[in-house]
């Protein structure tokens, strides 16, 4: 591991934290995580995002795509990812555009355009997270009932955003009226 | 020389850097070949035209694996804190690495040490860990999209998913009241170039100048149109035009190249780039008023 590896501590600002029910919890998660080569930090909350545990990680908060799925395989229980500062929320809100014989669906940073006659995936832009190039190579010209979902493959929240983009997309799709 | 740095979607590509080689839908560094797919390799590629088209020396490429994990961007800021001095870029281009606000500084002090600072620039997720690590202003251009505008204007947001929603209802005419607050909160580089329906070219907060022209809205929709035009911006401020000429620049040539490939939502980024030569033959001397020195080659 270089000097720079993810188990160096020092100078680390995450800019997320993950809040637990308890002491045990936070101990495993930090345990999972690590043996995954995340960086992490054990912390104290901020009072008032305290949620039962006087222990919380601090993750590099764009990760939190693969740290949640990750928990997900390792049956890890955790409360919420949050931001340390600003808004708590993820964007829910999605846009629209329509293009004709296109539709673009915009997500936070994220857009994905899918052909209105046959389903297909046409193209995928905004973001600038590493794993979107390797989405948009993966998801373009897929149907998307076929389409493996972005946040499966993904590990950054671009890769969230995207999926919000996805399931937007697919439930539009379902609700046309087909030729 | 220009070093543009960030991540290929190939778990096994190894850190590696040269100039690079571009030939129509894909990029050959040493004796590694990318596909020209949306991200660093569409920026390299619109850096590659361009650079052969004003007949400047091609873009160096520091480049390396990563879809997603990390791993590999890691290595790349690590390589970059302790190597830029020595490899002294005139020009650097920092893109698809994943945002760490602890070694974006690393880097940023690594480039305060270089003997002349390079003239920074910075799109995608770097943009977002330089601001995010209040580095902002230590760069000379960032190249935002309207949604990123937003993100640059919300003071707390450190990823523009966790953005205020009413900033991300904004729309792009709303540019220069999210500008000045990018400026005020130090949160934006000495120029932007906001890419949207409009495109607004603001230097150190004051809006210079608006493109509208030609207006191709499927551009949009493309992977890859936002990065080939911060690959544009850096060839034209490698060949020595100033930031703000070159950002109009790029700005105009990135919707005609739209405009000759007959932009539409199924478009390839490679289609876009193949088109910029021919874009800058018919057009590059009249928007710059004259055929300046720095266009020798292709006179």
């Amino acid at each position: 591991m270089g000097a720079f590896g993810k188990n160096k501590k020092e100078g680390f600002e995450g800019g997320g934290l993950i809040l637990f029910r308890n002491v045990e919890e936070a101990i495993k998660a930090e345990k999972v995580l690590k043996a995954a080569d995340y960086m992490v930090k054990l912390v104290a909350p901020p009072p008032l995002l305290r949620k039962g545990c006087d222990l919380a990680l601090e993750i590099a908060l764009v990760e939190q795509t693969g740290i949640e799925r990750l928990f997900r395989e390792k049956d890890v229980h955790y409360v919420e990812i949050i931001p340390m500062k600003g808004s708590g929320e993820l964007l829910e809100i999605v846009k629209v555009k329509d293009f004709g014989e296109a539709m673009m669906v915009k997500a936070g940073n994220m857009k994905l355009t899918f052909d209105k006659k046959l389903g297909t995936i046409l193209n995928i832009s905004g973001g600038g997270c590493p794993d979107i190039p390797y989405l948009h190579a993966e998801l373009i010209d897929k149907k998307l009932t076929c389409a493996i979902r972005p946040r499966e493959n993904g590990f950054t929240l671009c890769a969230l955003m995207l999926d919000r983009a996805f399931v937007e997309s697919l439930e539009i799709w379902n609700r046309m009226e087909k030729p | 020389m220009m070093l543009i740095c960030g991540t290929i979607p190939q778990e096994d590509f190894p850190l590696s850097i040269g100039t690079v080689k571009f030939s129509g839908k894909s990029l050959t560094v040493g004796a590694r070949e990318i596909l020209c797919l949306q991200g660093t390799a569409a920026l390299i590629g619109a850096a590659c035209v361009t650079t052969e088209y004003l007949g400047e020396e091609p873009p160096h490429a520091l480049l390396v694996g990563d879809r997603g994990t990390g791993k590999g961007s890691r290595l790349l800021y690590e390589y970059l804190s302790k190597n830029l001095p020595p490899l002294a870029p005139r020009v650097l281009v920092l893109h698809y690495i994943l945002p760490v606000m602890g070694l974006m500084k690393k880097v940023c002090e690594s480039a305060q040490r270089c003997h002349q600072k390079p003239i920074m620039i910075a799109d995608a997720s770097s943009m977002y860990a330089a601001k995010a690590a209040g580095l902002a202003t230590r760069f000379d251009v960032f190249t935002p999209d309207a949604c990123e505008m937003a993100f640059l204007a919300d003071p707390d947001a450190t990823h523009p998913a966790y953005m205020s929603r009413h900033l991300f209802d904004s729309d792009i005419t709303q540019t220069p009241e999210l500008a000045a607050k990018a400026y005020q909160n130090r949160s934006a580089a000495r120029l932007l170039l906001v890419k949207g329906s409009v495109d607004y070219i603001v230097e150190e907060g004051k809006i210079i100048e608006t493109i509208t022209e030609p207006d191709i809205p499927e551009l949009e929709a493309i992977g890859g149109t936002g990065d080939t035009i911060t690959g544009i911006v850096a060839a034209f401020t490698s060949a020595g035009l100033e930031l703000n000429e070159a950002a109009i620049l790029a700005a105009r040539a990135n919707r005609m190249a739209g405009r000759y490939a007959r932009a539409a939502p199924a478009s390839r980024i490679w289609e876009i780039i193949a088109q910029l030569p021919a874009v800058f033959r018919e057009h590059l001397c009249a928007w710059r008023g004259s055929c300046g020195e720095m266009m020798v080659a292709t006179r």
